[in-house]
């Protein structure tokens, strides 16, 4: 399989596993403090992530108080808000109101705002 | 290693008689090669002040159980590495031992209707023969064709895996997840040890300890395991002196296949309840932990207490980061990162050896 001459070891090669690798060790300190760095920071990010919050725009209706989620949560549906003339449609996640959410689905990814949509009275 | 024994007393002393330089250079060599192990230091340290009942007693006994019951899947992998090789089949065998286990110990059995429960050492010694049988493949085919274990594991993963799904679907059971074994299978696995405090160690814990002083007497006090190691060293070398290499290769790989069983069996009554998704990732863990534990990609490199080390520590990291709630999905990334810096570590350690 592989050949070892018996007379010298290579210097810097491998066996087994890595038996292709060059890679000095200048280059592999960079690799180990660049990896340990990206760990650190995803610990941090992920531990001082206290949640996400949630904001409801309600478009010219009552207001409606904004909530404190974890990832994957889901939200929990508040009261509908009311306008005068109007008729509330649903929560949607873009201000045209073209994807809803559905409360009982999806999962809080990030803090985002939701927008209500209305229905005019004829 | 008995050079390093005589020199360890004298370290300090050694690095003052160095010059500045050199001194910085051992000192640099020391942090570097200790990096994992003083980052997860650190993590602990930090979680354990932001969390202060992560040091209770639960919570330590949680962490011991978790460990012991990734420890033989860990062994396993520990020895294909050792060989050069490794495993990536390992989690799936897992899957396949808790299955069958499951499937030959439900108390009503829709896998094989009619069947009763079988004495719980039936059903050990089917998934340790299946084990077997698909570390023998893995053997052979590496051994005798001196294919790359990567190609012959991952090819065994998938034929494992369909074999998993296919016996989901024997009988009535539809694929569906298995649940409600025996309470003899139960209390034999999951039975109070006994207590710290109120807190109760499962029985797992002792057969694995059993398991891994087993393994700590093949890898060192036998000559297959001594083999195992001249093998893992250089092969031309052991073949040349006289080790029957294929023998080795296959016996390895048959010792993996019944640890990942054995995993497997403890597994189906730890979790009670069991699916095609169990076992799932588990060799990437037992990998991260055997490079951590500095058994070596290099071939012929490591040792039992190493595996150990390595599954307690990514295990206390990683219940420790549950407990602050970081995010799951995250945590595969750093698993990631991390294996990706271990290996980084094994080779300069390597390197810098020569």
């Amino acid at each position: 399989m592989e050949e070892q001459t018996p007379k010298k070891e290579p210097q810097s090669s491998f066996r087994g596993l890595y038996k292709n690798v060059k890679i000095s060790v200048k280059t592999l300190d960079k690799i180990i403090i660049g990896g340990i760095a990206v760990i650190i920071l995803l610990l941090i990010f992920g531990v001082a992530n206290n949640g996400y919050t949630v904001s409801f725009n309600s478009k010219g209706g009552t207001d409606v108080a904004s909530q404190d989620c974890m990832y994957a949560d889901l939200v929990a549906e508040p009261e509908p808000p009311t306008r005068e003339g109007y008729v509330f449609s649903g929560w949607y996640m873009d201000e045209n109101c073209q994807y809803p959410w559905d409360f009982e689905i999806s999962q809080v990814g990030g803090d985002m705002t939701l927008y209500a949509g209305w229905v005019k009275c004829e | 290693m008995s050079e390093l024994k005589v020199k360890k007393p004298s370290k300090i002393d050694e690095l003052k008689a160095m010059t500045p330089k050199d001194r910085n250079r051992a000192i640099g060599d020391l942090i570097m090669n200790n990096a994992m192990f003083i980052i997860i230091a650190i993590a602990v340290v930090g979680i354990a002040i932001a969390e202060p009942s992560f040091l209770s007693v639960p919570s330590i006994v949680n962490i011991i159980s978790l460990t012991a019951a990734k420890l033989p899947i860990a062994l396993g992998v520990g020895g294909c590495i050792i060989l050069a090789g490794t495993d990536i089949s390992a989690g799936r065998q897992v899957g396949l031992a808790a299955c069958i286990a499951a499937g030959l110990q439900l108390t009503t059995n829709k896998l094989f209707p009619g069947l009763p429960v079988m004495p719980w050492y039936v059903a050990l010694l089917a998934v340790m023969a299946v084990g077997a049988v698909v570390g023998f493949v893995n053997g052979f085919c590496m051994a005798k064709f001196k294919l790359h274990p990567f190609i012959v594991t991952l090819s065994t993963q998938l034929i494992v895996y369909g074999c998993i799904l296919l016996f989901l679907k024997l009988g009535t059971n539809a694929g569906q997840t298995l649940s409600g074994m025996s309470q003899t299978y139960q209390d034999l696995i999951k039975g109070t040890l006994f207590r710290v405090g109120n807190t109760a160690v499962p029985n797992y814990v002792l057969y694995s300890a059993i398991i891994t002083v087993i393994v700590w007497v093949i890898w060192n006090k036998t000559t297959f395991g001594k083999n195992m190691y001249a093998v893992g060293s250089n092969e031309e070398a052991a073949n040349v002196s006289g080790v029957n290499v294929t023998k080795t290769i296959i016996l390895v790989f048959v010792m993996a296949g019944v640890l990942y069983a054995i995993t497997g069996f403890m597994d189906a009554s730890r979790i009670s309840s069991v699916n095609a998704t169990t076992g799932l990732n588990y060799e990437s863990d037992a990998i991260a932990a055997c490079v951590i534990g500095g058994i070596s990609f290099v071939g012929g490199i490591g040792k039992v207490s190493g595996a150990i080390i390595g599954v307690l520590l990514l295990q206390v990291i990683f219940t420790g980061l549950t407990y602050l709630s970081v995010d799951q999905n995250l945590l595969f990334i750093v698993k990631g990162v991390i294996i990706l810096v271990a290996c980084a570590i094994d080779m300069r350690k390597y390197l810098v050896r020569k």
